[in-house]
């Protein structure tokens, strides 16, 4: 594998990445620009649109036939949420050239379908053409109000409106119904002049072979956009609340749900982490050993650390009246961690999921790409070999003082409607 | 002795090894220089339909409750003497396990060590250890497993779509089986139903990535113990191609109404299985086609929206193809799917967007080969569906549309197909 990063711009990096293994090409654009509740709905309107049609294919009709006949190549927007800040953009991939049954130049055509969908958008006076843009907000609208569909994931995103409220990280980074509804073709497409303009930019393509010219093209895209980048903040830890909120909502399922949010001001993100795999990532690890194994009490109970909030997330499906017994079990193991009851089978463990993990990062274009993206977003660029010596490095005392740094924020649940 | 050979496939040149072990095992083996991980599957052929069976030997049939092979999946998770999650604790392993309606596979993957973990794997679930106490204690787990998959509306969707399609097959059964139905469960029925699927002979290993045909061959020597074969027998109720009922609702708390159309299909197996499949999945392609007319025409009018799909949904004794989207008019799409497939018997299939299909599908069987855990899942699926792994891509350049019409003409009838709805609560109709 070869990585080489420039920054063909202020605020612009090209990464390529070349691995001969692959059977496909892929590219992902990305930008980062500040996550709010004003403008995050725009902005991931703005760029699903540029996927939908543009100048080249105005219809999505004459899109979609193109993608399927370059062998199902595939062409879609994003938004995502990292922090306090919101990822949009556009990746796409598609089979090398050499699979091409009839000789076709799939990564020049896609290529320059990926640069037509950015820098030639189906727009016209200062907006996006109409009938595209209402199918595009529509799916907008369906995938928010789809969000209920999944109890985990919409129990999540409802702790974190309670854990972070006040912050960015509070909002969803599609904006919600009364926001996505507001937005115009103009506001979209403003919203798309606006990133296009001020966002930081990372490109990345990862391929078997050099594309030649894909780093030019770009470069000369983007030079010719009068750009003023906006610096952005990666870290942002959420203040603890003052006394531990609980927050609930009632529903007609089966199965309630927790999430727990423990918040810390350690910089020690890998000992963090660490902390997190001993707790809840792992078969072996204290929660599923004695939340699920020990004590029957769940299917799941599980940990994830963010490190650009500083929180810890704890999340399980219960039954009502087993709740407190499982939250009780969880502040209990945390308490044991406090207290030093790490075994060095749990450390060696943590370690070897760890270095298992990030030995197999360069098995799949897409990992390939959002590792090094990750990287920099963490402040720079380092391979898996070197951030697994970080983790090396993590002490059983480290993670201990992790552990101590917790402090529970906010609890959600959403309750079943039997009398608990 | 074991038997060996090469699969190549004459598409795209890839190829893997087929091992006939001389304990009855099937083993695959696909090497992938250049990768770092190594995903392994060891499954048997014994999933939520297999509720009655049958040895060689056995007088009567025996019928096990609802929900048996995923119990016993999860209790083959504990040894005598520990539980295996520690053991690929040891070596970093990610282990896992799951059970579908006809396999369990037992998998781990992993980027070192693939050796101990390997031994690991073929070892415990070669050696079951159940008693009533660790069944007992497993109820609430997956009591609570049930509950939230009831709580999912793309299951709910898909079971009521099955109840009233299948009158007899165990199909239309929820894999996990019921709170009641495994409540029946002994450590005693475990036992029989392990001894009669866990046969090398009904299984199969599938191993890709970093490692080398000899290395695994060298560890299976080691550590399969033989099996007589049993002559095992599974058993499925009679099954009339007729439905139930063409319609079933269901309220719960979403936020987006969700639907899926079946075509109840006449089941066959092998090849003939996977010709059909190509047909199937090519038809339902053409018509949740985003080039098409009829797809951008019910777009525009937010009859659908891009999660409209489709997809082939079959195993032994059972053959549907599928239709889905999140829609508040699954009765206009219901229709337009219906006056699609008319059209077809009078204009045929338009032959510039078949081609445009097949290419589609071939560069998706290819991305499939760029894949560790995607090529170790082919091997199995291929093996326990009684084809080869390279058989899809080879098979589908033969594919004519005239196949596709075939299908269509024959399967895709009204009169077989079923309309599942979960609405939402409080719009009820």
């Amino acid at each position: 594998m070869r990585f080489q990063r420039t920054e063909i711009a202020e605020g612009i990096g090209f990464s390529s990445i070349i691995d001969e293994k692959f059977k496909t090409t892929s590219i992902a654009v990305r930008f980062i620009v500040p996550l709010s509740s004003e403008t995050s709905a725009a902005n991931a309107l703005g760029m699903a649109a540029l996927t939908t049609t543009s100048k080249a294919y105005p219809t999505p009709a004459l899109l979609n036939e193109k993608l399927s006949a370059l062998y199902g190549a595939g062409l879609t927007s994003f938004a995502r949420k990292r922090g306090d800040l919101q990822v949009l953009g556009v990746s796409a991939s598609w089979i090398c050239d050499r699979y091409a049954i009839d000789g076709e130049d799939i990564s020049g055509e896609m290529l320059s379908i990926v640069r037509g969908c950015l820098f030639e958008p189906d727009a016209e006076n200062g907006r996006f053409s109409d009938e595209p843009f209402a199918i595009t907000k529509t799916d907008l609208l369906d995938r928010i109000e789809a969000e209920l569909n999944n109890k985990r994931g919409y129990a999540l995103a409802k702790a974190a409106e309670n854990a972070f409220r006040g912050e960015p990280a509070a909002n969803s980074c599609y904006g919600n119904k009364e926001t996505a509804s507001a937005v115009t073709p103009e506001i979209a497409f403003s919203a798309y002049e606006n990133i296009l303009r001020t966002a930081q930019v990372e490109i990345t393509i990862v391929s078997p072979e050099e594309i030649p010219g894909a780093e030019a093209d770009f470069r000369r895209e983007l030079s010719a956009i009068d750009r003023s980048p906006v610096p952005v903040v990666f870290r942002s830890k959420s203040p603890v609340k003052a006394e531990p909120e609980t927050l609930s909502q009632e529903m007609d399922v089966n199965q309630c749900k927790m999430v727990m949010t423990m918040k810390s001001d350690s910089d020690d993100i890998y000992a963090m982490r660490m902390l997190s795999v001993i707790l809840g990532e792992l078969p072996v690890s204290k929660l599923f050993l004695n939340v699920r194994e020990k004590l029957s009490l769940c299917y799941y109970c599980a940990s994830g650390y963010s490190a650009t909030k500083g929180a810890l997330i704890i999340d399980s499906g219960v039954q009502r009246s087993n709740i407190d017994k499982v939250r009780e079990e969880i502040l209990r193991q945390i308490q044991l961690v406090c207290d030093g009851e790490i075994t060095d089978q749990e450390l060696e463990s943590a370690l070897l999921s760890r270095e298992d993990i990030l030995a197999s990062v360069g098995d799949t274009p897409a990992s390939w790409s959002s590792w090094y993206f990750e990287r920099l977003c963490e402040g720079g660029i380092s391979a898996p070999e070197d951030v697994l010596l970080d983790y090396k490095a993590v002490t059983k005392a480290r993670i201990v003082e992790a552990a101590r740094s917790l402090k529970l924020d906010s609890v959600w649940l959403m309750l079943d409607k039997e009398v608990g | 002795m074991s038997e060996i050979s090469n699969i190549t496939s004459r598409q795209t040149g890839d190829s893997c090894v087929h091992v006939k072990h001389s304990s009855g095992l099937d083993i695959y083996i696909c090497e992938m220089p250049g990768f770092s991980s190594t995903v392994a599957l060891f499954g048997t052929k014994y999933g939520s339909v297999n509720t009655m069976f049958r040895q060689r030997d056995d007088e009567e049939m025996t019928v096990v409750p609802e929900g048996i092979a995923h119990f016993l999946e999860h209790k083959l998770f504990e040894n005598e003497d520990c539980k295996v999650f520690e053991l690929y604790a040891k070596t970093g392993a990610s282990g896992n396990a799951f059970t579908s309606f006809d396999k369990t596979v037992y998998l781990f993957k992993c980027s070192k060590n693939w050796q101990d973990s390997l031994r690991i794997l073929l070892d415990f679930v070669q050696k079951p250890y159940f008693t009533q106490e660790l069944v007992d204690k497993e109820l609430g787990i997956i009591g609570q497993e049930i509950r939230m998959t009831n709580d999912d509306p793309s299951w709910r969707v898909l079971f009521n779509m099955l109840s009233c399609m299948y009158r007899s097959h165990p199909v239309k059964i929820d894999i996990a089986g019921t709170e009641e139905s495994i409540s029946k469960i002994t450590a005693e029925l475990l036992y029989k139903c392990y001894d009669t699927f866990y046969n090398l002979n009904n299984m199969v290993l599938s191993v890709a990535g970093n490692i080398t045909a000899e290395q695994v061959l060298k560890i299976c020597d080691e550590l399969l113990i033989p099996c007589q074969d049993k002559g095992l027998e599974t058993v499925f109720p009679e099954e009339p191609d007729e439905i139930i009922q063409p319609e079933i609702r269901e309220a719960q708390p979403i936020g987006a109404q969700l639907f899926y159309y079946g075509f109840k299909c006449r089941d066959c197996s092998g090849e003939e299985r996977l010709r059909k499949t190509l047909a199937a999945s090519t038809a339902a392609s053409l018509i949740t086609d985003d080039a098409s007319e009829m797809y951008q025409d019910l777009l525009k009018k937010h009859i659908i929206n891009t999660t409209f799909d489709a997809e082939v949904f079959c195993g032994d004794g059972f053959f549907t193809v599928i239709f889905m989207c999140e829609s508040d008019y699954p009765e206009e799409v219901r229709s337009a799917v219906l006056a699609e497939i008319e059209r077809w018997k009078t204009e045929g299939i338009d032959e510039k967007a078949f081609q445009r299909i097949k290419k589609s599908t071939y560069g998706s069987l290819i991305r499939e080969l760029n894949n560790v855990d995607a090529v170790a899942n082919l091997m199995l699926s291929s093996h326990m569906d009684g084809v080869s792994p390279y058989d899809a891509i080879d098979m589908l350049s033969e594919l004519t549309s005239q196949d596709v019409l075939r299908f269509a003409e024959e399967e895709l009838r009204e009169d077989r197909a079923v309309l599942s709805i979960i609405e939402k609560e409080g719009e009820k109709q």
